[in-house]
């Protein structure tokens, strides 16, 4: 296998196949990448492939092309895209930090020992970042695997295995700890170094930092999982009595009847309108009632009236001035005009004028009326006449 | 007079809604707190209990029940049956449609789309979509009839989100009550 012959070849070559490793990165995740789009983008020369095919850039296989896994993991890495998360990593660099001050602690030599000792900083340094990317993977695959994964079981699992990786980092960031604070006292004593101390107490707040992450995302584990499983059993069931309803024998083969009988929420209950009758008070006191009244009867314009009968007119005749007059007998007056005389009663009434015909019967009731009315101031005689067929006493004025 | 908010939660429950913890409504979630209160609840418990009310906690929600029996047996068989089509659709929709949970009657149309599962039990909702062709129209038939029974709520209008409500517990411990005999369960294929 070609390797780079220096860095510069290397950076060259990155930077001139820029076009076809940035797409490829991208498209990292859809595994088949054809050859015959590569080709394009390094302006349909095959040799420039097969240069980064020989470098080991990227590999070929069966037509299809993809980035090697070395620099695909380093351009992850360093874009900060990772989304496994690769422990080893942390494990390996806290054994190096164990073999370093091993070296460090027997090396006399001034020279080998600052470079054993910049070679601890460093990988110190290492640990913190690593460490805090993993906590922020493990909390970024949670959520994908929760909301994203489709099949009930492999979230499970995959939750599961995530929640195995938590514990990990949580046991390397314990181990770390112990690695400072009790394993290599020797060495933090002898290793007098300002910019040592700086990224060891760096460390120890990422670290921490990630303790309290990991404690919240364990909490979010569990919850996930109880949510799942809850979720699951439930759907389960919900699919289970929907079936048996489907095949109507729900009612017979579970004892949903008995139940239910049981449940007297008011949601079962149909809706019942409560007829109420308005406050008499309410209307006439309440000033928006009428604007009500007013609104509503708007809204019932186009309903028929119903149109009142109306009387005939009526006839004018009617309503003229009709005076009539009738001619009444003034007693008072005859029996006046009776007391001047010296005529008999009967025959001064026969002969009166009472300025409108009068029958005779009509006259006698006149005579008997004043004979009795004025008895006192007449004399009635003894002896008697008839005229007409009525027998009357003879009657003067006193 | 218990709280100057009795006559208010006693005219929400009585309908047979549910006041519950994650209304968008701010007063719905006045009267949750005002319920929340221990002391309040037990004076309000037995308040409503003169007037044949019982007054229940559920988990994050509130609801009215009664002692006596005022609907018959079919009524709520019906009403149960209808929960469990309704639910399966929902589920099948999503099988994270569960509390607090959003969605729009647009994300219903285009999952409809590409599962035809959850159309087919589109199809077999009959019963609550009546007679609509279009399936946007049937879709709103079956959120409507969920709103109605108080367990999912439009939550923002622009945008026509709705949002499962709390009183959605409510429902799956129905559906968790019901116990299906074991040599049943094993009878139905998977």
């Amino acid at each position: 296998m070609n390797t780079f012959n220096d860095i510069k070849e290397l950076v060259s070559t990155l930077k001139r196949e820029e076009k076809l490793i940035a797409e490829m990165f991208s498209k990292r995740k859809a595994i088949d990448y054809k050859y015959s789009d590569a080709i394009e983008l390094v302006d349909n020369d095959e040799n420039r492939i097969d240069f980064l095919i020989k470098r080991s850039v990227i590999r070929e296989n069966g037509g299809c092309l993809e980035l090697d896994d070395q620099f695909l993991d380093f351009f992850e890495q360093i874009l900060d895209v990772n989304e496994e998360i690769n422990l080893s990593y942390i494990d390996e660099n806290i054994k190096n930090i164990k073999e370093n001050i091993g070296y460090f602690l027997n090396e006399n030599n001034e020279t080998r020992r600052y470079s054993y000792l910049k070679f601890i900083k460093k990988t110190f340094r290492k640990i913190g970042i690593i460490t805090l990317r993993s906590v922020v993977d493990i909390r970024r695959n949670i959520e994908n695997t929760f909301k994203n994964e489709a099949n009930y079981k492999n979230k499970q699992l995959k939750l599961e295995n995530l929640d195995q990786k938590r514990n990990l980092v949580e046991k390397l960031i314990i181990q770390t700890l112990l690695l400072i604070d009790q394993e290599e006292l020797t060495f933090f004593n002898r290793a007098l170094d300002e910019e040592l101390k700086r990224v060891i107490v760096d460390m120890k707040f990422q670290l921490r930092e990630c303790s309290h992450n990991l404690i919240e995302i364990e909490k979010q584990i569990i919850d996930y999982l109880n949510q799942i499983k809850h979720q699951g059993k439930f759907i389960e069931k919900l699919r289970k009595l929907k079936y048996l309803k489907d095949h109507f024998t729900i009612e017979a083969e579970t004892d949903i009847k008995q139940m239910i009988a049981h449940k007297n929420q008011v949601i079962f209950e149909k809706r019942i309108p409560e007829p109420l009758n308005l406050s008499l008070e309410f209307i006439r006191e309440n000033e928006k009632v009428f604007e009500v009244i007013k609104r509503i009867a708007r809204t019932h314009k186009d309903r028929t009236q119903f149109q009142p009968e109306i009387a005939s007119q009526i006839s004018s005749e009617y309503l003229e001035n009709n005076i009539e007059e009738e001619v009444m007998i003034n007693l008072e007056e005859v029996r006046n005009q009776f007391l001047a005389t010296s005529d008999n009663l009967f025959n001064f009434i026969m002969n009166y004028d009472f300025l409108k015909q009068v029958d005779f019967d009509e006259r006698v009731t006149i005579f008997c009326q004043i004979t009795s009315q004025y008895e006192r101031e007449l004399r009635v005689e003894e002896d008697f006449q008839i005229t007409n067929g009525v027998e009357f006493a003879l009657v003067y004025p006193k | 007079m218990i709280t100057k908010y009795t006559s208010e939660i006693f005219d929400v429950l009585r309908r047979g809604q549910f006041i519950c913890s994650n209304s968008p409504n701010e007063e719905i979630q006045t009267l949750y707190r005002v319920l929340e209160d221990e002391n309040t609840f037990e004076d309000l418990h037995a308040y409503f209990f003169e007037i044949n009310y019982i007054l229940e906690h559920g988990n994050e929600y509130f609801y009215f029940s009664r002692e006596e029996k005022n609907v018959d047996l079919d009524r709520k068989l019906e009403k149960a049956f209808t929960w469990i089509d309704i639910l399966d659709f929902f589920k099948t929709f999503d099988s994270s449609f569960d509390v607090g949970f959003r969605f729009t009657p647009s994300d219903i149309s285009n999952q409809l789309k590409n599962n035809a599962d959850l159309a087919l039990k589109l199809d077999s909702l009959k019963k609550i979509t009546g007679d609509k062709k279009s399936h946007s129209d049937r879709i709103k038939k079956i959120i409507e009839r969920l709103e109605r029974d108080n367990f999912i709520t439009l939550q923002d209008e622009i945008s026509e989100t709705y949002k499962v409500l709390t009183s959605f517990n409510y429902l799956k411990d129905i559906i968790t009550a019901i116990n299906i005999p074991e040599e049943i369960e094993n009878e139905i294929p998977k």
